[in-house]
């Protein structure tokens, strides 16, 4: 048996580099399928790393609605929509949009490079850290109140989505007052 | 080796920052509310790993084994609640700019300009 910190690296190297290369793929591949796939690798990932920092209840959390939910509904969009999910590219104002990517990565960069040195002292693992029954007794205690109000946040989310994606059969274009044809440009 | 806070920051830094040039630079409304949902867990790993080396709080009377407040759990718990909400009207906004346009380009998104 290997001993714990060797254990702890290979579980961070090997979830960090999954994370990182599935995060890629999310943003750079073509086919809106795969990104969806690279999304789904990048949330499980994640779920890796919150159980190497023992958050257990956060694991069980974020596999139940990112992978369970939020991908699934992307995957739903996606079929729905079917090759027209896919947008057409093409250079114009591409030039822009590269340098605000790229700045993006560079500031990310100069930012990671400036907090990998932080180690402040990691107390060791105190009994029931990160489980359901201990997550649970914060939020039902100080965290009650804004608990109750994501209940309401979820019923009004519902709600909108309903609202907005119902389908107006007859309605008339915006701007031009035509039918919806999709003839703009 | 010993894995320290710093490494996780690094690595959501890392993670936020191709999120946020995915947001930019592509242009599939699909792939940009992916990307949001990218930088929304590298935040969340952010909470959590700052949860996780945040110094142990002792009882008053010094008996009890310190106890580590669960803050950043918490705080993780309702970004998600809220993530989850926002992929959901988000998408319902993607459906109806389908209907609407028959593309799912950013760029004809244009029906308020002036």
């Amino acid at each position: 048996m290997p001993p714990a910190s060797i254990q702890q690296l290979v579980a961070f190297g090997f979830f960090a580099a999954v994370a990182v290369a599935s995060a890629l793929a999310t943003v750079i591949m073509r086919n809106p399928i795969r990104n969806a796939v690279g999304l789904f690798v990048h949330v499980l990932s994640l779920a890796g790393l919150y159980i190497s920092l023992s958050a257990h209840f956060l694991t069980a959390v974020q596999l139940i609605v990112y992978v369970g939910a939020v991908v699934v509904l992307f995957v739903f969009v996606i079929m729905l929509l079917g090759p027209a999910s896919e947008a057409p590219t093409d250079a114009a104002g591409r030039l822009p949009r590269a340098i605000g990517a790229g700045s993006m990565v560079a500031a990310g960069l100069f930012l990671a490079s400036v907090v990998k040195d932080l180690h402040p002292d990691r107390v060791a693992n105190p009994p029931g850290f990160g489980t359901l029954e201990s997550v649970g007794r914060e939020l039902f205690g100080p965290a009650m109140i804004p608990f109750e109000m994501a209940s309401v946040l979820l019923t009004a989310a519902i709600v909108g989505a309903f609202a907005v994606a119902r389908s107006h059969h007859g309605k008339v274009s915006m701007t031009t007052g035509e039918p919806a044809d999709g003839s703009h440009r | 080796m010993i894995i320290h806070l710093g490494h996780y920051m690094a690595l959501s830094c890392v993670l936020f920052s191709i999120g946020a040039a995915g947001f930019l630079f592509r242009r599939n409304v699909l792939i940009s509310l992916m990307s949001i949902e990218l930088m929304m867990n590298a935040v969340n790993l952010t909470f959590i790993a700052a949860n996780r080396w945040q110094s142990a709080v002792p009882s008053a009377d010094g008996t009890a084994a310190p106890v580590i407040p669960h803050h950043g759990h918490i705080f993780t718990f309702f970004v998600i609640a809220v993530a989850a909400a926002e992929a959901a009207v988000g998408l319902a906004i993607v459906l109806a700019f389908y209907r609407l346009r028959k593309t799912v380009r950013t760029d004809a998104a244009d029906m308020l300009r002036g």
